[in-house]
């Protein structure tokens, strides 16, 4: 399918996923103009609204859908980005927590970034020397893993972990030096947007204009011409990617708790892992792209609450609609592509 | 120490095990099948919380859980037939139709919650599936109280376990489906309908899974709520996996799940709740080592999520 | 027990099948041209030709596989339609095929049940091992039931996938390259088998190519050359030469102009751009894939290495390449050479790519398109539309998926990106497969032109399947059998020679 038609399916995929909504929303009984004008009034009524709530909210999105995107990009099926997003939470909250006194925070907040990477590309690592050595499939894996990290965590706030009072399972509040800044003064929006846009940027460069990401892309395009026609060691690409891949999810773990959240307790993550399936995949698999999807679910979910107070539309209707999204957009490129042929 | 012992508290630990366990098994043996055809459906977290909310409404509506029941399975294979027409019928990938499945599934059944008992926090009261003792076995000492005094889906478990291990292994229709699952090629040169196979085990797996959720509505938690499911789709992939892909095993594979799950109350009642979190990962661990080799050797069906007919340009 | 119950003897009975006039195209290919072929019942009938001559289209028809475009099919004298495989199979007609269609992973007898017609809910597994028991006591074939396929050689494998077809019951019993894989002892028993149940009263399609092992159990043959019947004949009345001549066309080159024979070339100067000596290779299963191959390829020539396909031509391609690594033997290679695969779509070209893109497989690698880790995409797409241009790829711009271009025009870009920066050393595998006779005519001009450069000729290495391809442009033949690369002396009856080395008969 050529670019042009790309954008004619994306188009096309849009289009009948508002008329979906709309129609879904009219059957329940809703009326549709006030329901999605509460929806983005809610979303991005106001600065407020635009800053505090859909751009934070977007965030943890935001990276995990790069992270979704760049394994999906190499042919790699990693489902795992909520263990690899636990996985850094854990290990940036440890380091954040234990931070000596009187260190700057130039010093500590990079470092827990940095450890909390490790974290979730350690957290990769085990379903992709699976892969790479023994062949298994990384979709089971990677859940697999993701499982096996929900319950380390819950069980680290619960014991090693847990806050002083030994109350609730959850850790203290990190302490300010290691907490992320903000970038707009009186807003919630903190750094952890500023990395995810230029993460996406520089994702998005090193994918279409150097050596390194053109090998990716072609390993995920076509395994076989790869190695042959392109003389690319298969193996290398994957496990880097598979790595990075786990790195950028367990980054936007430790975003999150640096950034928003400023403990870590169970139940942190409402499945962004999974939706940034969505994320990525309604981006086109592209960094950039990814912005703009995150943002977007960032807005459908932010502004969710304020459809059900006004609206009375419950909650649950966005994701009905983010998945309803995602399978038009299956259908139209199949269509297309059989067209093509 | 001798609380440890204590007969009344072990059994509670097996019984709740048990309990804890048939709905994954439920959802395991389905998707069992879809897996043996070659279909991973990530989907069956979507037909168990559509199964959950579809008895929930069909016991309150008819004041018959036995009929909450069937429409739960209803429900579960009406979601499991979306995710079928996209990945058998339209041959798009398995992974994103299934993200999509859940995804759409978690949210339809909340607002469909939402919109039709608002969102108050009061629970639902619906018409139980109660434990019903079976005559005769329920008094077999240790294994009576465990086993046999269970709501009537988990006797459904027990008896579909090994039913469709004959299925599998012990008929036409079965092999033909293990083949499918193994070498679609071959099988489509032996004159068997591929995607009709697929079609029909997919949509089984999710009537399944769609009886599992009755059973956490019906059965388990006598509720209704958002996402209550509670990742259980995932958890019976690797149930699946466990169990090697054979029903009876997979049934085991689901009760050691559950019993790991137990082991918290069962830890908490003594007052132990240090890591017991860590042992509900140990059923995961087990699972990867399986899968990587070191303890006895997992091979999933040949074909396993790759599409058909194969999206290869090739030859 | 072969449907009619008062069989008439052999040869006054109607042919059990009769193909006659089929015709099949794909796109610019003519597969079959007017193809014919009569086997009557209890009759052994050898099918011959080369890869490429039609025979698998041939039996695709009568398997159900694949449609004719023209022609009229006929089973036991009657007109028939075979639109599926099922249709086959009731028809009488049963297909071991070349490449198996077993399940690896079940039993020997679960796979023989998966073809045995019975209702959904039954496990005949007592009448089927009877019914394999029954046939092994007929015919000699016993395999062993409860194994695993998966753990079975590929000698055993064919003779459950014969069995399964008996099974069947077939009237037609159509044995695809049935020796290609089988050791010699194996071979002696495949064709007790067929002479066994030819005497029972089916017809059995043997197709090959070895011109020994069908002559020594053909009742009839008939030879196939790119499309078409070109002889037809008992065995009494054929011997090895003339098959031989028939499959190769030699008898019709005569009137061609071509030159057949060594090049008068003294223009093979300096030392080889590539050596193997005592190459081997072993397969996973245990077998061979080269057995102690020597080739030297100096700058100037063009090596041909004709055979049928499954004797290790690709294997010997991919070393020639540089891919694969050997298990014995040396081998000299020069650094990153230029290769043309055989499969253009999955090895040749990335084809959600564009032009600059599937170029940039070889190229992003150099330092004129580098600038450190980033590559100069300005640059290289200059280059490439120099290259498009040199090589007269068609398209709709730089930009479009290579995809879209047709099968000549990619085959183009293949040969503009590894023909770059003068390569002196080139591996061609097939290089014209599926290509027109224009896209053909402009690869074989390309790798002449290589050859005949003044400053710095390059030594190719053609592998093909396609022996007029092989002998229209080699310098010096070799042929490829059962992984060893055998030398063809140049002389007269050169074709005839090869062709007949390339077939197994001496």
């Amino acid at each position: 399918m050529t670019r042009s038609r790309a954008w004619v399916a994306g188009g096309l995929a849009l289009a009948a996923t508002l008329a979906a909504a709309a129609g879904s929303l009219a059957l329940g009984g809703f009326d549709p103009w006030r329901a999605l004008s509460a929806l983005v009034t809610g979303s991005l009524g106001s600065p407020t609204a635009v800053l505090s709530i859909t751009l934070v909210r977007a965030v943890p999105l935001m990276l995990t859908g790069l992270a979704v995107a760049l394994a999906f990009r190499a042919g790699i099926w990693n489902i795992g980005a909520e263990g690899q997003l636990y996985a850094g939470a854990v290990a940036g909250v440890a380091v954040a927590l234990s931070a000596p006194e009187g260190m700057s925070a130039w010093l500590i907040v990079p470092s827990t970034l940095l450890v909390g990477g490790v974290a979730g590309a350690a957290w990769a690592a085990v379903p992709a020397v699976l892969r790479l050595r023994a062949g298994v499939g990384e979709v089971i894996t990677t859940i697999l893993m993701n499982f096996v990290a929900i319950h380390l965590a819950a069980w680290m706030v619960h014991g090693p972990l847990q806050e002083a009072r030994g109350v609730f399972p959850q850790t203290d509040r990190i302490p300010d030096v290691a907490r992320l800044p903000v970038m707009v003064p009186g807003s919630r929006l903190h750094l952890g947007f500023g990395l995810a846009v230029l993460l996406a940027l520089g994702l998005w460069v090193w994918q279409r204009f150097t050596a390194s990401g053109f090998r990716v892309r072609a390993v995920g395009a076509s395994p076989g011409a790869a190695r042959v026609a392109g003389r690319i060691d298969e193996g290398r690409v994957l496990l880097r990617v598979f790595l990075a891949s786990g790195a950028i999810a367990g980054l936007a773990g430790v975003v999150q708790v640096t950034g928003v959240t400023f403990a870590l307790y169970e139940d942190f993550s409402p499945d962004w892992g999974y939706t940034a399936i969505a994320v990525a995949l309604l981006a086109g698999l592209h960094p950039v792209g990814v912005l703009i999807s995150g943002a977007l679910f960032g807005a459908l979910e932010g502004g969710a609450g304020a459809m059900q107070r006004e609206a009375g539309v419950p909650a649950g209707w966005v994701q009905a609609v983010e998945a309803l999204a995602i399978l038009s957009i299956l259908a139209v490129n199949r269509f297309m592509a059989r067209r093509d042929r | 120490m001798s609380a440890l012992l204590d007969g009344a508290l072990i059994l509670a630990f097996l019984e709740a095990g048990v309990r804890l366990g048939i709905p994954l098994a439920l959802a395991a043996l389905g998707e069992t099948i879809s897996e043996r055809s070659g279909v991973l459906n990530i989907g069956l977290e979507g037909a168990i919380i559509a199964g959950a909310l579809g008895a929930a409404l069909g016991a309150l509506d008819t004041g018959s859980p036995g009929l909450g029941v069937l429409l739960g399975g209803l429900a579960g294979a009406g979601v499991a037939m979306v995710f079928a027409v996209f990945v058998v019928g339209l041959n798009t990938d398995q992974i994103i139709a299934g993200t999509a499945v859940t995804l759409g599934g978690l949210g339809f059944t909340a607002a469909v919650y939402q919109a039709r008992f608002g969102a108050t926090g009061t629970a639902l009261t619906l018409p139980t599936l109660d434990p019903l003792p079976l005559p005769g076995l329920s008094a077999i000492p240790v294994l009576g109280p465990v086993f046999f005094r269970q709501a009537p889906t988990a006797y459904l478990a027990y008896l579909l376990a090994p039913l469709l291990a004959w299925f599998l292994f012990r008929t036409t229709a079965g092999l033909r489906l293990r083949a499918v699952g193994e070498a679609p090629d071959a099988a489509a040169a032996a004159g068997i309908r591929v995607r009709a196979v697929r079609f029909w085990a997919t949509v089984a797996g999710g009537a399944l899974a769609g009886l599992a959720g009755a059973h956490l509505s019906l059965a388990y938690a006598g509720t209704f709520a958002e996402g209550m499911s509670a990742g259980r789709g995932f958890i019976a992939i690797a149930v699946v996996v466990l169990g090697r892909w054979s029903p009876v095993r997979v049934l085991a594979a689901a009760l050691f799940f559950g019993a790991a799950s137990a082991l918290q109350f069962f830890l908490q009642n003594l007052g132990w709740d240090l890591g017991y979190q860590l042992f509900l990962a140990v059923p995961y661990i087990l699972t990867l080592a399986a899968l990587g080799g070191w303890v006895g050797r997992a091979k999933a069906p040949e074909a396993l999520a790759l599409p058909w007919p194969s999206r290869r340009s090739g030859a | 027990m072969n449907g009619d119950p008062d069989t008439p003897a052999k040869g006054s009975a109607p042919a059990a099948v009769e193909l006659r006039e089929l015709v099949r195209t794909f796109g610019p290919v003519r597969a079959l041209d007017g193809a014919a072929l009569v086997a009557r019942p209890g009759e052994i009938h050898g099918l011959l030709g080369e890869n490429g001559a039609g025979k698998t289209t041939l039996l695709s028809v009568l398997a159900g596989l694949l449609t004719p475009d023209a022609g009229e099919i006929r089973v036991a004298g009657r007109v028939v339609r075979i639109d599926t495989p099922r249709e086959a199979r009731r028809l009488g007609i049963g297909m071991v095929h070349q490449h198996f269609s077993l399940v690896p992973p079940l039993s020997v007898l679960e796979n023989l049940m998966l073809a045995w017609p019975r209702s959904a809910l039954a496990w005949p597994e007592d009448e089927v091992r009877e019914a394999a028991e029954a046939l092994a006591g007929e015919t000699g074939l016993t395999v062993p039931l409860d194994a695993r396929v998966s753990n079975l050689g590929v000698g055993e494998r064919q003779r459950v996938e014969i069995l399964k077809v008996l099974l069947q019951d077939p009237r037609i019993l159509i044995l695809d390259e049935p020796t290609a894989v089988l050791s010699p002892p194996e071979v002696e028993g495949l064709l007790a088998l067929v002479r066994e149940l030819a005497r029972a009263g089916t017809s059995v399609l043997f197709v090959a190519h070895k011109l020994d092992e069908v002559l020594a159990v053909a009742d009839r043959v008939t030879v196939l050359r790119r499309g078409r019947t070109v002889l037809e004949a008992a065995r009494s009345e054929v011997d090895a030469p003339r098959l031989a001549r028939a499959m190769v066309g030699a008898e019709a080159a005569a009137s061609l102009t071509e030159e057949v024979g060594p090049r008068p070339r003294g223009r093979t100067v300096g030392d080889p751009v590539a050596r193997l000596r005592g190459v081997s290779l072993g397969s996973e299963a245990g077998g061979w894939r080269l057995r102690e191959v020597d080739l030297e390829v100096r700058p100037g020539e063009i090596v041909g290495v004709a055979g049928v396909e499954g004797n290790g031509q690709r294997w010997l391609a991919r070393v020639l390449a540089g891919e694969t690594a050997t298990d014995a033997g040396t081998v000299l290679l020069p650094p990153n050479p230029s290769f043309i695969p055989q499969d253009r779509r999955d090895e040749g070209l990335v084809e959600d790519f564009d032009l600059v893109e599937n170029m940039a497989l070889r190229a992003h690698r150099e330092r004129s398109f580098r600038k450190g880790p980033f590559i100069r995409w300005p640059t290289l797409r200059e280059w490439t539309a120099d290259r498009v241009e040199a090589f007269g790829v068609r398209s709709d711009g730089l930009d479009t998926r290579v995809r879209t271009l047709s099968g000549g025009n990619q085959q183009r870009v293949v040969l503009a990106r590894e023909l770059a920066g003068d390569p002196g050393f080139v591996v061609a595998e097939n290089p014209t497969r599926g290509l027109d006779v224009a896209g053909a005519d402009f690869v074989h001009r390309t790798l002449r032109a290589l050859r005949d450069r003044a400053e710095r000729p390059a030594g190719v290495v053609l592998l093909s399947t396609d022996l007029d391809e092989v002998l229209a442009l080699a310098d010096r033949v070799h042929v490829m059998v059962r992984g060893r690369l055998e030398a063809i002396e140049p002389g007269p009856d050169l074709r005839t020679r090869v062709g007949e080395r390339m077939l197994g008969a001496r």
